[in-house]
């Protein structure tokens, strides 16, 4: 079986003339246990490689994937990438990005996580249904407990100089468990990714899902009103999904982003810096370079509520002009897909004010613990959301009743200008990270 | 694709430490995917996958493995470590493999396989071309096209061997229209089974048009009430809350880990009487039919809903055989590198007896849907959400001014218990649903439906 570096690099030695060729590479092997009912529910293992390859001819750009390919085949996907770019329209900033030097982050990967063995990772997901069905006389029941890990290795290289290629272990948690009382049931989530198996602490995930679950028994639907509002860490990451689409320089060239036209403006509440970097190990989101072989950076999209700029790949930084350099954001969905700009690690800078102090700036209000429907309900275009929530009133500093079948909408820009309190509790779940945000007033729609 | 020897010493290892059966699913799978943005063709790929996944299973319990490899010793070692998730001592048995033929739900007519690709791009030009004389307003236009020829072989222990091709095709338009700073998309994505002939109805014009339309008629939205409400759901709409709000709670894993709310319900009425649901897997060509599930099941009709009363759930192998009943042969996966779960296939309200007309003409106010962007549920609970991403105010029995920034929200007994009015005009909509990670082309389909009362959430008064 050909190394990675060897398959890369017979793509770029077939190219052509003046052919700019690319090829992305990777392998990863991961093992996934679930538990159910104290029984190995199931237990999958996966080994995958494949290339992609980019090739472009007098601007013109095509692409072709194999899986498993042998350095035959990987000659053949040059070709067929080579037939598909005859078709395409010439870009002139069709351009693969030249050789930069890249700083290796070697904490990715863990060697001991990597021969953690499968029976480890099996006892893991047990422990986790124990631990979440032993805590509250409410909680016997879980939907899903899961255990799992990668490890993974990416090779780029490419006719203009690339040649780089980095190894990464990760590792994940997750449990859904069933609160019931009555005929009344509610779900309740948590989860974890680090870098290694022996990182994750089941204890702290198991509670945190079994609270947040057990509290939203008996919910009841509100009547509409206009309240501040805290976004809880989960909830307030829905939201950052949908920024990260709209600060996407490829959405802001083709006309599809609200904050087209706003870079330099002052968008947001003086408490809102918004920070993209894939140097920080903080998230899992870390890597030596992205998906074109540009040296990961850090990019203040928001400092203090002033949009500073976007997140670019090489194509938007070309068609950008003006100096503008891609800011190492070019991500794949894996070797099937091209590069496009994709987030690293995305997040809502640390704010100064205590959890428990925002509870008592938001009296009389809600605390929203989930929001759902965000990708449907939130148009990043125009900026309008409209999404279901569940949450708990806020009183006398504490949270009280839980609420369900409530419905917030307003607009992003004036839902970031409405912040009034960060909470000093970042937190990663995976690679976009927030702390718990205040906002002084949203509209709740329930009854 | 692969000869019987080698498939049958693969099930032998898979069964060696025993289990209730083993199962070889092997695909190959090759595709097209063309992106028309910005006026420009910016990307046109083809890829070739292939791989073979192992499950070995003991009740509901199961270890699986995956490989892109197909060769003979890749293969057995994937068997090997499918099978390292169970502890017996005693090896179980490989039943000789006999081939069940299909009924041969996907005909193809033309195979988009065989088209060259100037042909597909042409398509994509006719698209953008008709999307942008629509209308001065139109400022961007996104034209997708895919194919995909998913070639599948599946055995089991029980001595079932079927092989069938899924063709697949699709044609995608999103607009953008802007007057302003007033900024609206439209969308449309026809899908089916089948070889290009579909497109013979569902053209690259039509297509763009319903696209272009949506975009333009949203410039001239106010925003959405918000409160409880009647609303009226446009054909395929409803089919769509259906799949979501009543559909996920069917499926047979979540009513066996007790997170369905319709868990104990069957034979009695959790629906108005006018509901009448199927899922439907033998639709000639419909976007998630087949001849066999992933699990090497035959496809059929389930009835779900009989004048409000459920029928059953949505079975895959594992669940069904828990129970003892028969699977339903809702056994799908991805593809190869995924265990196949229980899902939808094509899921339908079918036909009332009202006229959409009247429906609309005796309802004095409330929203009128016509396109939902998509939504959310949770099983457990039935609470659910959906984005709307074309609607009207209905005043007097007549829609009026579109509204934006809408959604739905409610739980799913009771939204169905508070539908009044079914209507005789049934369309389908395609759509591809998450679940578990893995994604799954899925038909909603269902006539004009009113639901009495059900909370809107919107930014206006």
């Amino acid at each position: 079986m050909p190394e990675l570096g060897e398959l890369t690099r017979a793509a770029v030695e077939a190219a052509q003339g003046d052919e700019a060729v690319e090829a992305f590479a990777e392998e990863g092997r991961t093992t996934e246990a679930s538990a159910l009912r104290a029984e190995v529910e199931g237990l999958t293992f996966a080994e995958q490689r494949g290339v992609g390859v980019r090739l472009i001819s007098s601007g013109r750009l095509g692409y072709a994937w194999a899986a498993d390919p042998s350095l035959d085949e990987v000659r053949q996907t040059v070709r067929r990438a080579r037939e598909n770019a005859a078709l395409a329209e010439p870009d002139e900033f069709n351009v693969l990005p030249s050789a930069e030097p890249i700083s290796p982050i070697p904490e990715l990967f863990h060697a001991a996580s990597a021969e953690v063995p499968t029976d480890r990772k099996v006892e893991l997901a047990l422990e986790l249904e124990r631990l979440a069905v032993s805590s509250d006389p409410r909680v016997t029941k879980i939907d899903l407990s899961q255990v799992g890990d990668t490890v993974s290795r990416v090779a780029v290289a490419s006719t203009a100089g690339v040649d780089a290629e980095y190894a990464r272990t990760d590792a994940w948690a997750v449990v859904v468990t069933l609160a019931v009382e009555g005929d009344e049931t509610q779900t309740g989530f948590s989860y974890r990714i680090t870098r290694a198996i022996d990182e994750l602490d089941v204890g702290a995930i198991s509670g945190e899902a079994v609270e947040r679950g057990a509290r939203m028994l008996g919910a009841v639907k509100p009547p509409t009103a206009k309240v501040p509002v805290i976004l809880d860490q989960f909830a307030a990451m829905s939201f950052l999904g949908v920024l990260a689409g709209a600060l996407n320089a490829e959405s802001v060239l083709k006309g599809r982003s609200l904050f087209a036209s706003m870079a330099g403006q002052q968008v947001g509440s003086e408490l809102f810096t918004l920070v993209d970097d894939g140097t920080v190990l903080d998230g899992p989101g870390a890597s030596p370079f992205d998906d074109e072989g540009v040296p990961s950076g850090r990019t203040e999209l928001f400092t203090r509520g002033t949009l500073n700029g976007f997140l670019h790949d090489t194509y938007t930084a070309a068609r950008t002009g003006e100096g503008q350099r891609s800011t190492g954001n070019a991500k794949r969905a894996g070797y099937k897909s091209t590069p496009g700009v994709g987030t690293s690690n995305f997040f809502l800078d640390r704010g100064e004010t205590p959890y428990a102090e925002l509870l008592r700036k938001a009296e009389g209000g809600v605390l929203i613990q989930d929001v759902s429907g965000v990708h449907s309900g939130a148009n990043p275009i125009s900026g309008e959301f409209s999404v279901g929530a569940t949450g708990l009133r806020i009183a006398a500093g504490e949270l009280g009743e839980p609420l369900r079948e409530m419905t917030i909408a307003s607009t992003l820009p004036e839902m970031l200008k409405g912040i009034t309190g960060v909470g000093d509790d970042l937190r990663f779940f995976s690679s976009v990270g927030t702390p718990s945000i205040l906002i002084g007033e949203m509209t709740l729609a329930g009854v | 694709m692969l000869d019987r020897g080698l498939i049958d010493e693969v099930l032998s290892a898979a069964r060696r430490h025993g289990g209730s059966f083993a199962e070889v699913f092997v695909e190959e799978r090759s595709s097209t995917s063309i992106r028309l943005d910005d006026g420009k063709v910016e990307e046109l790929t083809t890829g070739l996958d292939r791989g073979a996944g192992v499950r070995v299973a003991e009740g509901t319990s199961y270890g699986y493995a995956y490989s892109n490899r197909l060769d003979r010793e890749s293969l057995l070692l994937a068997a090997e470590a499918a099978s390292a998730a169970l502890r017996g001592d005693a090896p179980g048995a490989v039943v000789d493999l006999t081939e069940a033929r299909g009924a041969g739900t996907n005909h193809v007519e033309r195979p988009a396989g065989e088209l060259p690709a100037a042909e597909k791009v042409a398509w994509l030009r006719e698209l953008d071309d008709t999307a942008r004389a629509f209308s001065p307003e139109i400022v961007q236009v996104t034209g997708m096209y895919g194919d995909s020829l998913q070639r599948r072989l599946i055995a089991t222990s029980d001595g079932v061997w079927v092989q069938e091709g899924r063709p697949r095709i699709r044609l995608v338009a999103q607009v953008v229209a802007k007057r302003g700073d007033n900024i609206q998309t439209g969308f449309h994505g026809p899908a089916a089974c089948s070889g290009v002939e579909f497109l013979d109805v569902h053209g690259p014009a039509a297509t763009a048009e319903v696209a272009a339309k949506r975009a333009v008629t949203m410039l001239d939205s106010i925003p959405a009430p918000a409160g409880e409400m009647t609303v009226v759901l446009a054909p395929g709409m409803g089919g769509v809350l259906f799949h979501e709000a009543v559909g996920h709670p069917l499926e047979a894993d979540a009513v066996d880990k007790e997170a369905s709310v319709y868990r104990g319900l069957v034979g009695t009425k959790c629906a108005s009487d006018l509901i009448n649901g199927v899922d439907d897997a033998t639709i000639a060509n419909g976007w998630g039919s087949y001849d066999f599930d992933d699990e090497a099941q035959p496809s059929q009709r389930t009835q779900l809903f009989i004048d409000g009363v459920l029928q059953g759930f949505i079975y895959d192998r594992l669940r069904a055989e828990k129970v003892g009943v028969a699977s339903t042969g809702n056994g799908r996966r991805e593809s190869y590198a995924h265990p196949p779960v229980a899902r939808m296939t094509n899921t339908y309200i079918v036909n009332g007896n009202s006229s959409p007309a009247d429906v609309l003409s005796s309802t004095p106010s409330g929203v009128y849907v016509t396109s939902l962007g998509g939504g959310q549920v949770n099983p457990a609970s039935g609470d659910f959400v959906f984005g709307v991403s074309e609607g009207f105010l209905i005043e007097d029995g007549e829609p009026t001014t579109p509204v934006r920034g809408a959604n739905l929200i409610g739980r799913a007994i009771e939204v169905m218990s508070a539908v009044d009015a079914v209507a005789d005009d049934f369309d389908t909509w395609e759509g591809v649903c998450g679940k578990d990670g893995q994604a799954a082309p899925v038909g909603s389909g269902s006539p004009t439906l009113r639901i009495s009362k059900i909370t809107v959430g919107g930014t206006g008064a």
